[in-house]
């Protein structure tokens, strides 16, 4: 098999993973009274490792699992995922990228960027929201175990990317 | 001219796609796929969810052992003391047994709020994201599930049916941002809506502001609006706000079921929502 086809067969099996342990195991633990959110971290270090088209990808495909798993509407997820790659773009030429403290960064950003695009695309669906309560209760105590989770997931999708092979450049 | 870049192409026609299946989605018409991707995830839900269950149990554990010694020496200085009250227990299982007797003529009589219409249902998994409080449960349309049905357990009010598929269903909690609750409390029947939040626990508000709320009344459905039955237990006054410049007053509630803990529901089945009432919305806060 290609080292293309080993890729996307890799990709998709562990996306099916992070979007079953996201929604079973990670739902129960609970850092602030949140749950950290695994497919968003994922999501965030894949783009920086590998790069934002493969990112676009696994936040398209990730985000209709979580979708069809929690009973979310098909695509609120993949909507608030994929802007989150671009941020990761900008990592990936900074000279930090190789280092642990960029993806924490990133993560810091990508974290409150994906919560509010959440509210947003249930907004123009016509759900009431706090946008303040859903702030301060959710998308920044979700800061916390998103940052704790980066620390073991980066360094284990760097390893993974390096067995695929060299990442496509960004066009 | 300028050029757009490929990640640009790709990351425009993944969001077209993804608002399409937005659109479809709330409109219900995804509803036969995300059915049928319910049938093929429902038996890897329910594996993971059972080792998250194994986890969790072990983590509290863990955190709760410094508790756990100190509450140990406290229950058996206990011991002596329960063993005295034991015998008078004997004295009331007897009065108990009298009033399940009672209780059972209750549960038979016509005008009892939920007629036994339930089916036991086990939660394969819950809360799969912050901004959804749902869980999904082992029952769907083949064993008679539908839409808008109440779901309680032996605790109390748990939410209402929102999404059906063949064999599994998702129930949308009390605590959902988009779950509203006719309620009233038990002591003095005062009325209000009980409305969930995002992150923080339920609402009840609406209620008059002559109405006197204190922390501990108990909380339970009213029936009105007809989409839940009467007299299920809700939860407890936790925190009363009072403003002179508002019209209504509100209460916080503690509710009685532990919805980190579910592990199996009841969905009562023989009971009709009133037609006309408001879709639930999918959450958020």
């Amino acid at each position: 098999m290609s080292k293309g086809g080993r890729g996307l067969y890799l990709g998709l099996l562990i996306l099916g993973l992070v979007v079953f342990i996201q929604g079973t195991l990670f739902s129960r633990v609970r850092v602030l009274g949140v749950g950290a959110n695994l497919l968003l971290v994922t999501v965030v270090c894949w783009s920086l490792t590998r790069n934002v088209q493969e990112g676009l990808v696994w936040a398209f495909a990730g985000g209709l699992g979580i979708d069809l798993v929690s009973g979310l509407p098909l695509g609120t997820s993949s909507l608030a995922l994929m802007p989150t790659c671009f941020l990761a773009g900008i990592g990936r030429s900074s000279i930090y990228a190789q280092n642990l403290f960029w993806p924490l960064l990133l993560v810091v950003l990508a974290t409150p960027l994906y919560g509010w695009l959440v509210l947003l695309t249930q907004q123009m669906r016509g759900v009431p929201v706090d946008w303040l309560g859903s702030t301060v209760r959710i998308v920044l105590p979700e800061l916390a175990p998103n940052l704790a989770i980066t620390l073991p997931v980066y360094p284990g999708l760097r390893w993974l990317a390096g067995r695929i092979g060299v990442p496509v450049m960004d066009v | 001219m300028t050029r757009v870049s490929g990640r640009t192409t790709l990351f425009f026609i993944l969001a077209g796609i993804s608002i399409a299946l937005l659109i479809l989605s709330s409109s219900g018409q995804m509803a036969p796929i995300e059915s049928a991707a319910s049938v093929v995830t429902r038996p890897f839900l329910a594996a993971f969810n059972a080792v998250g269950q194994r986890l969790s149990q072990v983590a509290q554990t863990v955190g709760e052992l410094n508790t756990l010694r100190s509450l140990n020496q406290q229950l058996k200085s206990r011991v002596d003391t329960l063993t005295i009250d034991n015998l008078r227990l004997t004295e009331v299982e007897a009065e108990n047994q009298q009033l399940r007797d009672l209780l059972r003529f209750k549960q038979l009589n016509p005008t009892y709020d939920y007629r036994g219409g339930q089916i036991i249902a086990r939660v394969i998994s819950q809360a799969e994201t912050n901004y959804l409080s749902s869980l999904s449960i082992d029952l769907g349309s083949e064993q008679g599930i539908a839409r808008g049905m109440p779901v309680v357990n032996e605790q109390g009010l748990i939410g209402r049916i929102d999404k059906v598929g063949p064999h599994s269903s998702t129930v949308l909690l009390i605590i959902d941002p988009s779950s509203g609750v006719q309620a009233l409390v038990k002591r003095n029947r005062a009325v209000g809506v009980v409305n969930g939040r995002a992150g923080a626990l339920p609402v009840m508000e609406y209620i008059p502001m002559d109405a006197d709320i204190s922390v501990g009344d108990e909380v339970i459905t009213s029936g009105l609006g007809g989409a839940f039955p009467k007299n299920v237990a809700i939860g407890q006054v936790i925190e009363v706000i009072r403003h002179d410049y508002d019209m209504y007053q509100q209460a916080v509630i503690r509710p009685t079921a532990n919805f980190m803990r579910l592990e199996f529901v009841l969905v009562i089945t023989n009971f009709k929502p009133l037609p006309g009432q408001p879709a639930e919305l999918e959450s958020v806060g």
